[in-house]
C-alpha cells in the first residue's frame, strides 16, 4: 500500500533535484549567460567602434576632399593646425555666375576686381569642423569630431593635409600608434601661381 | 534551449543585416567618391588636349591643329571637341571629355598683342551601382553627383533629366603664350660652360629698379639667368650662374657657383623655324657696304628683304636704316645662306629699328660684329631656319665683340667664344647645343620673356567650377 507520505517521497525521489545539482546547473547557467553577455557586449562595443571608425573615416575623406578642391585653385594659403585659410580667385560674381577674367599686366589673370579673392576658412570649434566662405554662414563639414586634428603643411607648390582621429576600440583610450594609424593624407599640387610667395619657382 | 538558440540567431542576424547595410553604404560612398575623383582627371585631360592643339598651331603649316574640332578658336568663336575614351573609368565605364576654347578680346596683352586663351572642360564618368545619395548631406554638397538630374544643359546651369547616374566636373583654365626666350640659355642638347670666368645673370630693361636707362647695370644684377636643356647634361664648369639650372632628368656638373636651384624636370620642345612664307628667289649677296631701309611702322607689314648671304669684313658695313627721327620701324631679312661678319666689318642697326634676321646657313659673328643702336635685345632677333636632318649648322659669336640680340636657333650648334675681357652678350640664346668659352658674359634681359616667337602655352589660371 502506498501512503501519501510514500507518494510524496516517491515523487521527490523521481522529479526533484539535489541542492548540489541546482548549484552546479546554476553555475553553468550563470557562466554561459555571463559569457553570452560579455560576448554580446563585446560585439556591441566592437560594432559601435567600427561604426565610429567608419563614420570618422568618411569625415576624413570629406574634409580632405573639400580642402583639396580649394587648394587646387588656391592663390594663397595660411596653414595652421585645425585652422587653415585658403584664398581662391573671385571666379563668381554676386549672382553666382562666372566672370570673364582680365589680364593683370604681370603675365597673369584675375577675376572680378584686381587683387580680389575669396577667403575660405577651415577651423575646428566646439567639436565641429567648419568651412566658412568670406563672411558667409559657416558650413559644418563634420560634427562630433572633437578628437580630430587636421594639420596642413605648406611646401609652396604642394600642400599636404593630414587628418587624424582617436579610434574607440580600446576603452582605455586610443594609443598614439592607434591615432597615427588613422592618418589620412592628401598632397595637392596648387595649380595657380601663388600671390603670397615671391619666388621664381612659381 | 530553443528559445535561446532562436534569440541568439535573431540577434546575430540583426547584427549581420546592420553590418551589411553599413558596409554597402560605405562601399557605395567609396565608389561614388572614386568616380568623382576620376571625373576631375577627365576634366584636366581636356585642358591638356586643348594645350596640345594650341602648341600644334605654333608649328609651320601643315600642322593639323584643331583637326576634329568644330572651329578653330578665336574671338567670339568657341572651338569645341568631344572626346570619349571607352573603358577608362571604374568598372570599364567610358570617360567623356568636352573641351571648349575661346579667345576673349579682354585676354589680349596690349604690350605685345599676345592672345591668352580660355579653356573650359567638362569631364564626365558614369556612376555604377544604384542611384543612391550619400547618407551625409555634406557629401552631397561636395560631390555633386548627378543621380537623376544633370545640373548643366549646354553649359548653362539648367537641369535636365538623366537616364543613368553620372558625375561631371568642370574646369576653367587660362593659358598664356610663352616666349622662346624664357631662359637665358636653352639648349636641345648639351650646355657646356667651360670655366669659372663665364658669367650668366639677368636684368630687366623694362624695369628701372632692375636696369639703368634700360641697360644692364652690374649693381642691379638679377638672378634669373636661368639655363635649361632638354638633354641630360649641363657642364656648368663652375661658371658664375645667377639663376636656376634645369635638365631633363639629367645632371649638372661643376655646379659650385650656381645661385639658384637645380631641377631635373625640364622639357620644352622647341618650335622649329621654317623659311618665311614671304621669301622671294633673290640671289643678291651682301659683301660690300650697303644700306637697306626699314620703313614699316607698327601695324603695317614689316619691310622685307631676301639675300643669298651676308659676308662683311674689312670696314664693310651693312646699315639697316630707320627713320631719321628714330621712330619705331620694322624690318625682316631672310638670308638663304650664311652670315659672316669679321674684323672691322659690321652690321649696324640704326636707332628705332626692330629687326628680325632669318638665316638658313651658318652665322659667324666676330670682330666688330653687330651694333644694335637701341641696345635692346628685343630689337634684334636672329632666327636660325631649321636645317635638314643630318645637316650640321652653327652660330658662332667670338672675339671681344658685344652683341645685343636674341638668338633662336634650335637646329644650330651655338658657340660664344669670349677671347678677351669684353665679350658680352645681352639677350638670350636657344640652340641645339650651347657652348661658352673664354671670358664671356651673358646678360639675360627678362623682358624677352614677353617678346619674340611663341614657343608654348602655360596655364596661368585654373579654377574648378563646383556649382
Amino acid at each position: 500500500m502506498v501512503t501519501g507520505f510514500g507518494r510524496r517521497r516517491s515523487w521527490a525521489k523521481k522529479g526533484g533535484y539535489a541542492v548540489s545539482e541546482l548549484i552546479v546547473s546554476s553555475a553553468i547557467f550563470c557562466s554561459i549567460s555571463l559569457g553570452l553577455l560579455m560576448g554580446f557586449t563585446s560585439l556591441q562595443r566592437n560594432y559601435a567602434a567600427t561604426s565610429d571608425f567608419s563614420v570618422n573615416h568618411a569625415d576624413e575623406m570629406r574634409i580632405s576632399d573639400y580642402m583639396a578642391m580649394d587648394l587646387r585653385r588656391a592663390i594663397a594659403v595660411q596653414a595652421a593646425k585645425n585652422d587653415t585659410t585658403i584664398y581662391i580667385p573671385a571666379y563668381y560674381d554676386q549672382t553666382g555666375s562666372p566672370q570673364t577674367p582680365a589680364l593683370d599686366g604681370q603675365g597673369g589673370v584675375f577675376y572680378g576686381a584686381s587683387g580680389s579673392s575669396v577667403k575660405i576658412h577651415y577651423y575646428l570649434m566646439a567639436g565641429t569642423i567648419y568651412r566658412q566662405q568670406d563672411n558667409g554662414a559657416a558650413l559644418p563639414l563634420a560634427v562630433s569630431v572633437q578628437d580630430f586634428v587636421f594639420d596642413v603643411t605648406d611646401a609652396g607648390k604642394v600642400v599636404t593635409t593630414r587628418i587624424t582621429f582617436n579610434p574607440t576600440f580600446n576603452s582605455g583610450g586610443a594609443s598614439l600608434a592607434a591615432t597615427t594609424a588613422t592618418a589620412f593624407y592628401n598632397t595637392t599640387l596648387l595649380r595657380n601661381s601663388r600671390t603670397d610667395i615671391q619666388s621664381s619657382v612659381y | 534551449m530553443l528559445v535561446w538558440t532562436v534569440l541568439i540567431i535573431g540577434i546575430l542576424s540583426l547584427i549581420a543585416v546592420e553590418t551589411l547595410r553599413l558596409v554597402t553604404a560605405k562601399y557605395q560612398n567609396a565608389l561614388q567618391t572614386s568616380t568623382w575623383q576620376e571625373a576631375l582627371l577627365a576634366a584636366e585631360s581636356g585642358v591638356d588636349v586643348a594645350i596640345v592643339e594650341l602648341r600644334k598651331s605654333l608649328y609651320p603649316p601643315p600642322n593639323h591643329a584643331w583637326d576634329g574640332w568644330n572651329n578653330p578658336p578665336g574671338n567670339v568663336v568657341t572651338g569645341y571637341e568631344l572626346t570619349t575614351i571607352p573603358n577608362a573609368g571604374l568598372n570599364g565605364t567610358p570617360m567623356t571629355i568636352e573641351t571648349s576654347v575661346d579667345a576673349p578680346s579682354q585676354l589680349i596683352d596690349p604690350t605685345n598683342s599676345w592672345q591668352y586663351y580660355r579653356i573650359r572642360t567638362v569631364g564626365t564618368i558614369p556612376i555604377t551601382g544604384p542611384a543612391r545619395a550619400s547618407d551625409n548631406p555634406q557629401d552631397t554638397k561636395l560631390r555633386r553627383l548627378s543621380l537623376r538630374w544633370e545640373r548643366f544643359t549646354n553649359g548653362i546651369l539648367t537641369p535636365h533629366l538623366l537616364t543613368a547616374p553620372q558625375v561631371s566636373r568642370r574646369i576653367e583654365a587660362i593659358v598664356r603664350p610663352v616666349s622662346a626666350f624664357d631662359q637665358a640659355v636653352m639648349s636641345v642638347g648639351v650646355v657646356d660652360l667651360t670655366n669659372q670666368n663665364i658669367v650668366v645673370d639677368s636684368y630687366d630693361s623694362s624695369n628701372p629698379t632692375k636696369s639703368t636707362n634700360g641697360l644692364y647695370d652690374p649693381a642691379k644684377r638679377q638672378e634669373n639667368g636661368d639655363i635649361a636643356t632638354d638633354g641630360q647634361l649641363i657642364e656648368a664648369g663652375n661658371a658664375q650662374i645667377f639663376g636656376d639650372v634645369a635638365t631633363n632628368a639629367g645632371t649638372v656638373s661643376g655646379a659650385a657657383n650656381i645661385s639658384g636651384v637645380e631641377r631635373t624636370d625640364f622639357y620644352q620642345e622647341p618650335i622649329p623655324i621654317g623659311a618665311p612664307s614671304w621669301a622671294d628667289s633673290s640671289t643678291a649677296s651682301i659683301n660690300g657696304t650697303t644700306t637697306i631701309d626699314a620703313v614699316a611702322t607698327q601695324g603695317s607689314v614689316a619691310s622685307r628683304y631676301t639675300f643669298s648671304s651676308i659676308s662683311l669684313s674689312g670696314n664693310k658695313t651693312l646699315t639697316i636704316a630707320g627713320n631719321p627721327n628714330g621712330s619705331q620701324t620694322y624690318i625682316e631679312i631672310y638670308v638663304t645662306g650664311d652670315i659672316s661678319v669679321s674684323g672691322t666689318g659690321q652690321i649696324v642697326i640704326q636707332p628705332g629699328v626692330t629687326a628680325k634676321i632669318y638665316f638658313a646657313g651658318n652665322a659667324d659673328i666676330s670682330g666688330n660684329g653687330v651694333m644694335n643702336s637701341n641696345n635692346q635685345p628685343g630689337d634684334l632677333m636672329l632666327y636660325g631656319i631649321q636645317p635638314p636632318t643630318n645637316s650640321s649648322e652653327h652660330v658662332s659669336i667670338s672675339g671681344n665683340s658685344q652683341i645685343t640680340a636674341s638668338i633662336y636657333a634650335p637646329g644650330h650648334d651655338v658657340t660664344v667664344n669670349g677671347g678677351g675681357t669684353n665679350g658680352h652678350v645681352y639677350g638670350s640664346i636657344v640652340g641645339k647645343t650651347v657652348t661658352m668659352t673664354g671670358v664671356s658674359n651673358l646678360h639675360y634681359d627678362e623682358r624677352l620673356g614677353s617678346t619674340g616667337i611663341i614657343n608654348n602655352y602655360k596655364i596661368v589660371s585654373w579654377f574648378e567650377d563646383n556649382r
